[in-house]
Protein backbone atom coordinates (compact mmCIF):
# COMPACT_ATOMS: atom_id res chain seq x y z
CA UNK A 1 0.00 0.00 0.00
CA UNK A 2 2.67 2.36 0.56
CA UNK A 3 4.03 2.23 -2.73
CA UNK A 4 0.93 3.06 -4.81
CA UNK A 5 0.08 6.34 -6.14
CA UNK A 6 -3.19 7.46 -4.34
CA UNK A 7 -4.57 7.47 -7.73
CA UNK A 8 -3.93 3.97 -8.00
CA UNK A 9 -5.13 3.19 -4.30
CA UNK A 10 -8.37 4.79 -4.85
CA UNK A 11 -9.00 3.03 -8.15
CA UNK A 12 -8.44 -0.14 -6.27
CA UNK A 13 -10.78 0.78 -3.24
CA UNK A 14 -13.62 1.43 -5.07
CA UNK A 15 -13.44 -0.99 -8.30
CA UNK A 16 -16.56 -3.25 -8.71
CA UNK A 17 -15.68 -6.60 -7.70
CA UNK A 18 -17.79 -10.20 -9.36
CA UNK A 19 -18.98 -12.51 -7.01
CA UNK A 20 -20.56 -15.98 -7.68
CA UNK A 21 -22.80 -17.70 -5.41
CA UNK A 22 -24.14 -20.97 -5.99
CA UNK A 23 -28.02 -21.49 -5.15
CA UNK A 24 -28.51 -25.06 -5.32
CA UNK A 25 -30.66 -26.71 -2.56
CA UNK A 26 -30.83 -23.46 -1.20
CA UNK A 27 -33.47 -21.49 0.88
CA UNK A 28 -34.14 -18.32 -1.45
CA UNK A 29 -34.54 -16.08 1.29
CA UNK A 30 -31.30 -16.53 2.56
CA UNK A 31 -29.89 -16.55 -0.78
CA UNK A 32 -31.43 -13.19 -1.57
CA UNK A 33 -29.65 -11.80 1.94
CA UNK A 34 -26.48 -12.57 1.09
CA UNK A 35 -26.37 -11.15 -2.16
CA UNK A 36 -28.62 -7.77 -1.22
CA UNK A 37 -25.76 -7.62 1.02
CA UNK A 38 -22.88 -7.13 -2.09
CA UNK A 39 -25.11 -5.30 -4.01
CA UNK A 40 -25.46 -2.83 -1.80
CA UNK A 41 -21.73 -2.75 -1.31
CA UNK A 42 -22.23 -2.94 2.86
CA UNK A 43 -19.61 -5.31 2.62
CA UNK A 44 -17.15 -3.06 2.69
CA UNK A 45 -16.11 -0.57 5.21
CA UNK A 46 -16.29 2.26 3.04
CA UNK A 47 -19.67 1.96 2.54
CA UNK A 48 -22.00 4.82 1.88
CA UNK A 49 -25.11 5.15 -0.17
CA UNK A 50 -24.50 7.22 -2.58
CA UNK A 51 -21.35 6.23 -3.23
CA UNK A 52 -21.98 3.38 -5.76
CA UNK A 53 -19.98 0.80 -4.13
CA UNK A 54 -22.38 -2.36 -4.77
CA UNK A 55 -20.80 -5.30 -6.63
CA UNK A 56 -21.77 -7.79 -9.28
CA UNK A 57 -23.15 -10.82 -8.31
CA UNK A 58 -23.52 -13.99 -10.12
CA UNK A 59 -26.33 -16.93 -8.95
CA UNK A 60 -25.96 -20.04 -10.80
CA UNK A 61 -28.22 -22.96 -10.43
CA UNK A 62 -31.34 -20.71 -9.51
CA UNK A 63 -33.71 -23.94 -10.85
CA UNK A 64 -32.46 -25.66 -7.86
CA UNK A 65 -33.41 -23.62 -5.21
CA UNK A 66 -34.98 -25.33 -1.92
CA UNK A 67 -38.05 -23.64 -0.11
CA UNK A 68 -38.79 -25.36 3.59
CA UNK A 69 -42.05 -26.59 4.30
CA UNK A 70 -45.10 -26.57 2.27
CA UNK A 71 -44.07 -22.97 0.53
CA UNK A 72 -44.20 -25.05 -3.04
CA UNK A 73 -47.54 -25.35 -2.79
CA UNK A 74 -48.54 -22.70 0.00
CA UNK A 75 -46.55 -19.36 -1.24
CA UNK A 76 -48.61 -17.11 -4.03
CA UNK A 77 -47.02 -14.52 -5.99
CA UNK A 78 -49.45 -11.98 -7.18
CA UNK A 79 -49.96 -9.49 -9.88
CA UNK A 80 -52.54 -7.57 -11.83
CA UNK A 81 -52.18 -6.56 -15.65
CA UNK A 82 -53.85 -3.15 -14.82
CA UNK A 83 -56.93 -4.33 -17.04
CA UNK A 84 -60.23 -5.19 -15.10
CA UNK A 85 -60.28 -8.58 -13.76
CA UNK A 86 -56.24 -9.00 -14.22
CA UNK A 87 -55.61 -10.17 -10.94
CA UNK A 88 -53.18 -13.12 -11.36
CA UNK A 89 -52.28 -15.30 -8.31
CA UNK A 90 -49.79 -17.83 -8.66
CA UNK A 91 -47.97 -20.45 -6.56
CA UNK A 92 -44.47 -20.96 -6.37
CA UNK A 93 -44.39 -23.90 -8.55
CA UNK A 94 -46.49 -22.64 -11.16
CA UNK A 95 -44.41 -19.94 -10.84
CA UNK A 96 -41.13 -21.37 -11.10
CA UNK A 97 -41.61 -23.83 -13.97
CA UNK A 98 -42.53 -21.04 -15.92
CA UNK A 99 -39.82 -19.29 -14.94
CA UNK A 100 -36.65 -20.97 -12.68
CA UNK A 101 -35.22 -16.81 -12.12
CA UNK A 102 -38.10 -15.54 -10.94
CA UNK A 103 -38.52 -16.32 -7.56
CA UNK A 104 -34.82 -15.17 -6.82
CA UNK A 105 -35.17 -12.23 -8.87
CA UNK A 106 -38.58 -11.09 -6.73
CA UNK A 107 -36.94 -11.89 -3.57
CA UNK A 108 -33.37 -10.27 -4.06
CA UNK A 109 -35.98 -7.32 -5.66
CA UNK A 110 -38.45 -7.09 -2.45
CA UNK A 111 -35.37 -7.26 -0.14
CA UNK A 112 -33.16 -4.42 -1.85
CA UNK A 113 -34.15 -0.73 -0.35
CA UNK A 114 -37.12 0.94 -1.87
CA UNK A 115 -34.72 3.65 -3.57
CA UNK A 116 -33.84 4.83 -7.07
CA UNK A 117 -31.07 2.76 -6.74
CA UNK A 118 -32.77 -0.12 -6.77
CA UNK A 119 -32.77 -0.85 -10.38
CA UNK A 120 -29.44 0.01 -10.79
CA UNK A 121 -28.59 -2.85 -8.40
CA UNK A 122 -30.92 -4.95 -10.51
CA UNK A 123 -28.81 -4.46 -13.40
CA UNK A 124 -26.00 -5.54 -11.62
CA UNK A 125 -27.28 -9.29 -10.19
CA UNK A 126 -26.68 -12.02 -13.27
CA UNK A 127 -29.26 -14.86 -12.98
CA UNK A 128 -28.48 -18.34 -14.43
CA UNK A 129 -30.85 -21.57 -13.90
CA UNK A 130 -28.59 -23.56 -14.25
CA UNK A 131 -24.72 -23.73 -13.94
CA UNK A 132 -23.80 -22.69 -17.75
CA UNK A 133 -22.69 -18.92 -17.54
CA UNK A 134 -21.52 -16.96 -20.48
CA UNK A 135 -17.61 -17.18 -20.98
CA UNK A 136 -17.67 -13.49 -20.77
CA UNK A 137 -19.50 -13.29 -17.35
CA UNK A 138 -17.14 -16.42 -16.52
CA UNK A 139 -14.04 -14.12 -16.62
CA UNK A 140 -14.72 -11.56 -14.41
CA UNK A 141 -15.75 -13.64 -11.15
CA UNK A 142 -13.72 -12.79 -8.96
CA UNK A 143 -14.79 -15.21 -5.24
CA UNK A 144 -17.16 -17.41 -4.34
CA UNK A 145 -19.71 -16.38 -1.36
CA UNK A 146 -20.07 -19.30 1.17
CA UNK A 147 -23.80 -21.21 1.01
CA UNK A 148 -25.67 -19.87 3.36
CA UNK A 149 -27.26 -23.07 4.36
CA UNK A 150 -25.14 -26.34 4.50
CA UNK A 151 -26.75 -28.89 2.84
CA UNK A 152 -27.57 -32.14 3.89
CA UNK A 153 -26.47 -35.55 2.52
CA UNK A 154 -29.01 -38.16 1.30
CA UNK A 155 -28.65 -41.61 3.05
CA UNK A 156 -27.68 -43.06 -0.09
CA UNK A 157 -24.92 -40.70 -0.55
CA UNK A 158 -22.99 -41.57 2.48
CA UNK A 159 -20.58 -44.63 1.80
CA UNK A 160 -21.14 -47.73 3.35
CA UNK A 161 -17.57 -47.35 5.63
CA UNK A 162 -19.01 -44.12 6.88
CA UNK A 163 -22.42 -45.97 7.83
CA UNK A 164 -20.74 -48.87 9.56
CA UNK A 165 -18.78 -46.06 11.32
CA UNK A 166 -21.53 -44.25 12.88
CA UNK A 167 -22.10 -44.94 16.63
CA UNK A 168 -25.29 -46.83 16.69
CA UNK A 169 -27.24 -47.04 20.11
CA UNK A 170 -27.67 -50.34 20.05
CA UNK A 171 -27.81 -53.28 17.77
CA UNK A 172 -31.02 -55.44 16.85
CA UNK A 173 -30.34 -58.84 17.67
CA UNK A 174 -30.67 -61.56 14.93
CA UNK A 175 -34.29 -62.61 15.26
CA UNK A 176 -35.64 -59.44 15.47
CA UNK A 177 -38.68 -59.06 13.46
CA UNK A 178 -40.40 -55.30 13.54
CA UNK A 179 -44.47 -56.01 14.29
CA UNK B 1 -41.12 82.67 10.85
CA UNK B 2 -43.97 81.01 8.73
CA UNK B 3 -42.85 79.17 5.85
CA UNK B 4 -44.86 80.32 2.31
CA UNK B 5 -44.09 77.90 0.43
CA UNK B 6 -45.10 74.15 0.28
CA UNK B 7 -42.77 72.45 3.08
CA UNK B 8 -40.62 70.35 1.57
CA UNK B 9 -40.92 66.93 3.21
CA UNK B 10 -37.71 65.12 3.28
CA UNK B 11 -38.93 61.33 3.14
CA UNK B 12 -35.62 59.08 3.80
CA UNK B 13 -36.08 56.59 0.63
CA UNK B 14 -34.14 53.26 0.52
CA UNK B 15 -31.22 53.20 -0.94
CA UNK B 16 -29.85 49.56 0.06
CA UNK B 17 -32.72 47.80 -0.89
CA UNK B 18 -30.21 45.73 -3.42
CA UNK B 19 -28.07 45.00 -0.49
CA UNK B 20 -30.78 43.37 1.63
CA UNK B 21 -32.76 41.29 -1.18
CA UNK B 22 -29.26 39.89 -1.67
CA UNK B 23 -28.79 38.78 1.46
CA UNK B 24 -31.66 36.51 0.93
CA UNK B 25 -30.91 35.51 -2.42
CA UNK B 26 -27.48 34.31 -1.96
CA UNK B 27 -28.86 31.51 0.04
CA UNK B 28 -31.32 30.75 -2.65
CA UNK B 29 -28.70 30.72 -5.42
CA UNK B 30 -28.61 26.66 -5.90
CA UNK B 31 -32.21 25.93 -5.30
CA UNK B 32 -34.54 24.75 -8.04
CA UNK B 33 -37.34 27.48 -10.27
CA UNK B 34 -38.02 30.90 -9.89
CA UNK B 35 -37.50 30.71 -6.12
CA UNK B 36 -33.69 30.84 -7.16
CA UNK B 37 -34.55 34.34 -8.76
CA UNK B 38 -37.23 36.28 -7.47
CA UNK B 39 -37.62 37.79 -3.67
CA UNK B 40 -40.93 37.01 -2.61
CA UNK B 41 -40.74 33.47 -3.49
CA UNK B 42 -36.89 33.00 -2.25
CA UNK B 43 -37.68 33.93 1.24
CA UNK B 44 -40.17 31.59 1.49
CA UNK B 45 -37.72 29.01 0.49
CA UNK B 46 -34.40 30.47 2.52
CA UNK B 47 -36.75 30.58 5.56
CA UNK B 48 -37.68 26.87 5.64
CA UNK B 49 -34.43 25.73 4.17
CA UNK B 50 -32.63 27.03 7.63
CA UNK B 51 -35.49 25.13 9.62
CA UNK B 52 -34.93 22.11 8.18
CA UNK B 53 -31.06 22.81 8.30
CA UNK B 54 -31.11 23.41 12.08
CA UNK B 55 -33.29 20.66 12.62
CA UNK B 56 -31.47 17.84 10.74
CA UNK B 57 -28.63 18.74 12.54
CA UNK B 58 -30.28 16.64 15.67
CA UNK B 59 -30.82 13.92 12.84
CA UNK B 60 -27.12 13.96 11.68
CA UNK B 61 -25.83 12.39 14.47
CA UNK B 62 -27.83 9.82 14.34
CA UNK B 63 -27.30 9.21 10.94
CA UNK B 64 -23.45 9.44 11.29
CA UNK B 65 -23.61 7.14 14.14
CA UNK B 66 -25.55 4.18 11.81
CA UNK B 67 -23.29 4.78 8.87
CA UNK B 68 -20.51 4.21 10.94
CA UNK B 69 -21.85 1.22 12.59
CA UNK B 70 -22.72 -0.27 9.09
CA UNK B 71 -19.04 -0.08 8.31
CA UNK B 72 -18.05 -1.47 11.68
CA UNK B 73 -19.94 -4.49 10.91
CA UNK B 74 -18.86 -4.85 7.62
CA UNK B 75 -15.20 -4.63 8.86
CA UNK B 76 -15.50 -6.84 11.77
CA UNK B 77 -17.49 -9.75 9.16
CA UNK B 78 -14.19 -9.38 7.08
CA UNK B 79 -12.33 -10.91 9.89
CA UNK B 80 -15.00 -13.32 11.29
CA UNK B 81 -16.69 -11.10 14.09
CA UNK B 82 -20.01 -10.19 13.95
CA UNK B 83 -20.43 -6.42 15.43
CA UNK B 84 -22.54 -7.17 18.78
CA UNK B 85 -19.63 -9.25 19.70
CA UNK B 86 -17.00 -6.70 18.67
CA UNK B 87 -18.09 -3.51 20.35
CA UNK B 88 -19.08 -5.98 23.69
CA UNK B 89 -15.62 -7.49 23.57
CA UNK B 90 -14.00 -4.47 22.96
CA UNK B 91 -15.38 -2.55 26.00
CA UNK B 92 -14.91 -5.78 28.42
CA UNK B 93 -11.47 -5.41 27.50
CA UNK B 94 -11.37 -1.52 28.03
CA UNK B 95 -10.72 -0.67 24.63
CA UNK B 96 -12.98 2.92 24.61
CA UNK B 97 -12.79 3.71 21.11
CA UNK B 98 -16.15 5.65 20.16
CA UNK B 99 -17.80 4.21 16.93
CA UNK B 100 -16.24 7.04 14.89
CA UNK B 101 -12.78 6.11 15.35
CA UNK B 102 -13.12 2.74 15.11
CA UNK B 103 -14.69 3.33 11.70
CA UNK B 104 -12.08 5.17 10.60
CA UNK B 105 -9.71 2.79 11.66
CA UNK B 106 -11.34 -0.02 9.52
CA UNK B 107 -10.93 2.49 6.47
CA UNK B 108 -7.39 3.69 6.73
CA UNK B 109 -5.79 1.73 9.13
CA UNK B 110 -6.50 -2.04 8.41
CA UNK B 111 -3.92 -3.66 10.35
CA UNK B 112 -4.88 -2.21 13.28
CA UNK B 113 -8.71 -3.14 12.98
CA UNK B 114 -7.20 -6.42 12.29
CA UNK B 115 -5.33 -6.48 15.53
CA UNK B 116 -8.39 -5.32 17.32
CA UNK B 117 -10.69 -7.91 15.77
CA UNK B 118 -8.26 -10.71 17.20
CA UNK B 119 -8.65 -8.70 20.68
CA UNK B 120 -12.01 -9.05 20.47
CA UNK B 121 -11.93 -12.68 19.53
CA UNK B 122 -9.33 -13.61 22.04
CA UNK B 123 -11.76 -12.06 24.98
CA UNK B 124 -14.94 -13.16 23.82
CA UNK B 125 -13.32 -17.00 23.99
CA UNK B 126 -11.91 -15.91 27.37
CA UNK B 127 -15.42 -14.87 28.45
CA UNK B 128 -16.62 -17.94 27.20
CA UNK B 129 -13.66 -20.10 29.05
CA UNK B 130 -14.69 -18.28 32.20
CA UNK B 131 -18.55 -19.29 31.83
CA UNK B 132 -17.61 -22.83 30.91
CA UNK B 133 -14.63 -23.95 31.38
CA UNK B 134 -12.57 -24.63 34.96
CA UNK B 135 -11.98 -21.60 36.42
CA UNK B 136 -7.78 -21.44 35.60
CA UNK B 137 -7.10 -18.37 34.16
CA UNK B 138 -5.67 -18.52 30.73
CA UNK B 139 -1.97 -17.09 30.65
CA UNK B 140 -2.00 -13.83 28.71
CA UNK B 141 -5.22 -13.14 30.10
CA UNK B 142 -6.72 -10.46 28.69
CA UNK B 143 -10.17 -10.22 30.60
CA UNK B 144 -9.08 -8.79 33.67
CA UNK B 145 -10.31 -5.16 34.51
CA UNK B 146 -7.22 -2.86 34.98
CA UNK B 147 -8.28 -0.08 37.80
CA UNK B 148 -6.55 3.01 37.03
CA UNK B 149 -7.00 4.72 40.33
Amino acid sequence: MASYTKAAQQWATFARAWYLLDAKMQPPGKIAAATVIRLEGRHKPIYHALSDCGDHVVIINTRHIAFSGNKWEQKVYSSHTGYPGGFKQVTATQLHLKDPTAIVKLTIYRMLPKNLQRRTMMQRLHLFPEDVIPEDIEKNLLQEIPQPRAVPKRLDEYTPEEIAAFPKVWTPPKDFRRK
Amino acid sequence: MVLLSAPRCLRSRLTDRFWRVQEVLKYARHFRGRKNRCYKLAVRSVRRAFVKSTKARREKKRFLRALWITRIEAASLEHGLKYPAFITNLLKSQVELNRKMIADLAIYEPKTFKSLAALAQRRRQEGFLAALGDGKEPDGIFSRIVHHY
